[in-house]
Order: C-alpha cells, then sequence, then structure tokens
C-alpha cells in the first residue's frame, strides 16, 4: 500500500503551550488509522493542520503526494471530515444543507441528485431529507454529518471521535458504511477516538501524549508491547488457581490469570494439563495499552 | 465563482428561517417609526409651528405635517438602514461560533468567494427589510400629509439601496474579526443605539457643538442623512416656496434639519452626498476585501 498521508517533524504552539511537538508519522492508502490521545494530546490541533484550518509553525505534510503548503485546494478535494459536533445548519433541511456543501465542491445539478441519492441509500436516510437537521435525532444527524463528509467522494475520511454518544445501531450502521467504501473504494480512515473498540479493529494506531508520539504500531503489537496476555480458567477451585503462581482476579463464574506473553500461556498449560479443560486465553486489551502507555484512561470506557 | 450563488441562497435562507434574527430587523424600523410618532412627532410639530409664528409665517396644517413627516421618515430610515445591515450580517459570526464556517472551509473555496457570500445575502436581506420599512414609511407619509414627487420617491429609495450598501459594507468590516455572540450583541448594541446620533438622525447636526459638527461632517453616514432628508423633505420645501416663503427662510429651514450639511463651511451639495456615499462604500468593500485576502491560511 501506498503512503497517503506524510507527516515529519511538526510543530504547532500556542503561545507558550507546545501543542504538536515533532510529530511524524505515515498513513498507508486504504487503511483504518486510529489517532489516539486524552484531549489536549494534541489531535485535534493535528487534524486542523492536516485540514488547512490551522497554519503549522514547522514542519512538513503531505496528502495524495501533495504539498500543504503549495496545493491546500487539492487536498481539499481529497479530504472528507465528520466533526466531533454536527456543524450543519440546524435550520435547513437535510437535502438543503447537502445541497449548498456539495456546491463548494462544484457538485449541482444531476450530479448532485445522483450523488444525494447514492448517499441516501447508502446511509438509510431518504426519508429524512426534507427535515430540517435541528430536528433530527442525534444519530441522524451523525448519518447526514457522514454523508456530507462523503458528498464529494473524498480518498481520506477523517472521523473525529464519530460515535461519542451515538447509540448502538447507528454505530454499527457507520462502521458497516465505513467498511464498505474501505473495501469498494480503497478509502482511508483516519479515527480518533475514545473507543478502545473501535482503535483495535485499527490497521495502524498512533497514541499522542502532550503533543509527542507515545506509542505506535499495530494493535497486536502495542498489545504485545505493553500488556500482559491472560488465561480466564473456568470450573477450578481458587486454591488451583493460588497454585499456578500467576497474579490472578477472580471473575463470577471462574478466573482471570495475568501471563507475560502467550509463549508463557502455553508453558503454563503444558505444566499443568489437568487444570486447563475449560479455558481461554486473550490478549490484552486496547484501553490497557493507553493506560501502560499514557497513565490516563480514556473517558470511552473499557472495550468490550 | 464555484459555489457563490449557493452560498448566497444558503445565507439568505438561513436568515429568514432564523425567526429570532428576521423579526428583530423587521421589528427595528416598526419601533422606530412607532417611537417617533408617538414622542417626537409633536416636538418637532411644536418646534416648527413657533419658528414659523416667530417669522410670523402661517401655513397649512397639512403642510406642517407633511414636513415632519418628511423629517421622521427620513431619521428613520438613515438608522434603520445601517442597523439592520448590521442585523443581517451577524450571520457571519453565528457560523463561527456554531462551527459551521470550519465545514464551510474545509471545502475548496476561496476566502473571497466566502467573503462575498456573506456580504451580497446580507445585502439582499438589509434591502428586503429596508425596502419593507421605506413602503411603510410612504403609508404613514400618505396619511399624513403627501409633498412628494415621482422623482422624490424614487431618490428615497436610491438612498435607501445606496445606505444599505453602506451600511453592509461597514457591518462586514466591523463583524469580520468577531467570533462569539456575545461580541457580536455588544457591537449591535452600541451601533443601534449610537449610530442615529453620529448619523444626525436623532438630533438635528446644526444642535451640535462646532467641534462635533466638524467631526460628524467626516462621516460618511452623515451625508447618508442628508440625501434622505432631502428626497424625503424636498416636496415640503416646494410647496413652502410655492406658498411664498422667502429663499432665505426656505434656506434656514433645510439649515436647520440637516438637508444643507457643510464641510468646513462650504455648503455640500446633493451630487457630491452621492459620491461621498459611493466613494465610502467603494473603500469600506476594498477593506473587506483586504481583511479576507490577510486571513491566515493553513500550512
Amino acid at each position: 500500500m501506498e503512503t497517503i498521508i506524510e507527516i515529519d517533524h511538526l510543530h504547532k504552539s500556542y503561545g507558550k503551550v507546545a501543542a504538536v511537538q515533532d510529530l511524524s508519522f505515515r498513513v498507508r492508502e486504504g487503511e483504518l488509522f486510529a489517532f489516539l490521545g486524552v484531549n489536549g494530546a494534541g489531535k485535534s490541533t493535528t487534524i486542523h493542520i492536516l485540514c488547512g484550518q490551522l497554519p503549522k509553525d514547522s514542519g512538513r505534510v503531505f496528502i495524495c503526494g501533495r504539498n500543504l503548503e503549495t496545493s491546500l485546494d487539492e487536498i481539499k478535494r481529497s479530504l472528507g471530515v465528520v466533526f466531533q459536533g454536527s456543524v450543519l445548519d440546524k435550520e435547513l433541511s437535510v437535502r438543503d444543507n447537502l445541497k449548498s456543501r456539495a456546491a463548494l465542491y462544484g457538485i449541482s445539478g444531476r450530479a448532485f441528485e445522483a450523488r444525494l441519492d447514492a448517499l441516501a441509500q447508502l446511509l438509510e436516510f431518504g426519508e429524512l431529507l426534507k427535515r430540517p437537521v435541528g430536528r433530527l435525532s442525534g444519530g441522524q444527524r451523525r448519518r447526514i454529518d457522514i454523508a456530507r463528509a462523503l458528498l464529494h467522494q473524498p480518498k481520506i475520511l477523517i472521523l473525529d471521535e464519530p460515535t461519542t454518544g451515538l447509540d448502538p445501531q447507528t454505530r454499527s450502521i457507520l462502521w458497516k458504511v465505513v467498511g464498505q467504501l474501505r473495501k469498494q473504494e480503497q478509502l482511508t480512515v483516519f479515527l480518533t477516538t475514545h473507543y478502545m473498540e473501535e482503535a483495535a479493529d485499527a490497521d495502524d494506531v498512533v497514541i499522542l501524549d502532550h503533543g509527542k508520539i507515545a506509542a505506535e504500531g499495530t494493535p497486536l503489537s502495542l498489545k504485545n508491547t505493553y500488556t500482559a496476555d491472560y488465561i480466564t480458567l473456568y470450573g477450578v477451585q481458587e486454591q488451583q488457581v493460588q497454585e499456578l503462581g500467576r497474579p490472578y482476579e477472580a471473575l463470577r463464574d471462574g478466573y482471570r490469570v495475568a501471563v507475560p506473553n502467550t509463549a508463557a500461556a502455553t508453558e503454563l498449560i503444558v505444566q499443568h494439563p489437568a487444570l486447563f479443560r475449560d479455558y481461554e486465553i486473550t490478549k490484552g486489551r486496547m484501553d490497557d495499552v493507553f493506560l501502560a502507555v499514557t497513565g490516563k484512561q480514556l473517558p470511552g470506557g473499557a472495550e468490550k | 465563482m464555484i459555489g457563490l450563488n449557493t452560498l448566497i441562497g444558503r445565507n439568505v435562507k438561513l436568515y429568514f428561517k432564523d425567526k429570532g434574527m428576521f423579526l428583530t430587523s423587521l421589528i427595528t424600523p416598526v419601533i422606530l417609526l412607532v417611537l417617533y410618532a408617538t414622542f417626537l412627532r409633536n416636538v418637532y410639530v411644536d418646534s416648527f409651528r413657533s419658528a414659523l409664528d416667530a417669522a410670523g409665517v402661517s401655513v397649512p396644517e397639512a403642510l406642517i405635517n407633511g414636513f415632519v413627516g418628511g423629517q421622521l421618515v427620513s431619521s428613520l430610515l438613515a438608522v434603520s438602514c445601517v442597523t439592520v445591515a448590521f442585523c443581517s450580517n451577524l450571520l457571519m459570526v453565528q457560523d463561527k461560533s456554531s462551527g459551521a464556517r470550519h465545514d464551510l472551509t474545509i471545502a475548496p473555496v476561496k476566502p473571497a468567494v466566502l467573503a462575498l457570500g456573506y456580504y451580497l445575502a446580507s445585502l439582499i436581506s438589509a434591502l428586503v427589510i429596508a425596502l419593507i420599512a421605506v413602503a411603510m414609511c410612504l403609508v404613514y407619509l400618505g396619511f399624513t400629509g403627501w409633498y412628494l414627487s415621482a422623482g422624490d420617491v424614487a431618490g428615497l429609495i436610491g438612498g435607501v439601496v445606496l445606505l444599505v450598501l453602506f451600511g453592509t459594507a461597514l457591518s462586514s468590516c466591523i463583524v469580520f474579526p468577531l467570533s462569539t455572540q456575545g461580541q457580536a450583541s455588544a457591537v449591535g448594541t452600541i451601533v443601534s443605539s449610537g449610530y442615529g446620533f453620529v448619523c444626525g438622525a436623532y438630533m438635528p447636526i446644526s444642535s451640535f457643538s462646532a467641534g462635533l459638527q466638524r467631526v460628524m461632517s467626516f462621516l460618511p453616514g452623515t451625508y447618508g442623512t442628508g440625501i434622505l432628508r432631502n428626497c424625503a423633505m424636498e416636496g415640503s420645501f416646494a410647496e413652502m416656496r410655492r406658498l411664498g416663503f422667502p429663499e432665505e427662510v426656505v434656506q434656514s429651514i433645510r439649515d436647520s434639519v440637516d438637508c444643507n450639511v457643510y464641510f468646513y463651511g462650504t455648503r455640500v451639495g446633493l451630487p457630491a452626498m452621492y459620491l461621498i456615499l459611493a466613494g465610502s462604500i467603494l473603500a469600506l468593500i476594498g477593506l473587506y476585501v483586504l481583511l479576507n485576502s490577510r486571513t491566515k491560511k493553513g500550512a
């Protein structure tokens, strides 16, 4: 896969506060890239710079092979952004909102109608077209936000905490659509989220802390590096678990034993075959990774 | 210019769909007309009548009403055109505080197109309200005393259009750096309470001190009020001349109600007033374009 976003030594300060410090990373075409960090870590600043909304202090940003400094308009055509909160005009209908935004990309008339039909089918909002955006539920509004971001068929979709506060049905529609677009159109997704189960599905993860990269890699490599594996044992006595000589915690119907890695788990099973009749081995969770890396917990809750 | 028409359409639609913004704008001229007619009309009538009595002249009641009506109407329109333009331009601030501005600038739209979209939409919205106000004023004059010719009405409408252009350009420059509703309402309050004084609408310029008169002669709004005064009251002056008023008396009355505006002692004619106002509009639009082109871009 080719690199679609390339950031080198990016710096941005607000007065004496360094929001982004020497940030460098790559995003490959078609991947789901998770950009994590607590509020104030520098995520939004980086996104605003990527979108040309904020000037950087120094560093280089290339998107789709184009330099942000010289090709901002072309770059804007390849970006679709779903903001944290809905920024559509609440007084206007869904159709009027999408029509006015599409016109900014030169999409009007039949081309707009065709695109609107396709998006309405994809995101299931055909019956909402005449309703003012301000009268939609949070989930319905989110679907329109996504439609707006996809109007001009961008190559990169930036999702800035897109599922915060959404009902499970809308979250499921959102991820279904994103998955479909990634598969069919090689859409690259740049995601910031507080929900760790969403980050766990990413191809690549960068964790920011105080404007710097604290950790990066695939979810698996991060889990292997920053968390332990767990063996959950069922149908055993606590005394038997204690004999394993490993830290554990009691669950409602079993015990969770921490092991450094999968090899150590295998070794334990081989040593105590009688104990391992009903068990499962799981990797550490992404929120454990986040906690280990930053020492902080994201407010979105634990990975399920 | 990709998207300009749609942006104008969006902005105008938002203005008229926002009941608060639209009704506030519409109600301003209505409130001013009611306040003027209720409180100021009698003061103007008494003052005009006592001046005529002192000069030993008597005129028909209809002419007094027509004269005072013209004075009220020109004052009202002079203030409304600018304050309404400020109201309609508040969408620019609203877009910043709601985040919609981010959504617009995320698209490859030129800052000049965005700026022009706001300016032209505010102009259209303010013109609609101002022309409704003109219609209300003409109806009011029809009831109280009508001395306007077709040319006067056309001049009045032309003056209103120019003042709206001026008000929109002025408000565009002033509103441009604002980013919160609090700042916007503070500026709105200052403008709506202060503009009437500095343009000579609430009180005749001749009643101010010489220093203040000189300062006001540098403000383009003064000439905007002067244009409307001339158009709304010319018929009454013509009637006075027809009734045999000496020219010096007519000129003295014109001086007292700011139909004659002076710049360092020289009377500014009506064509010069139009030129000053038109020049100010162009200068303000130029400033607005400059402000927008200096907006920080990404990268």
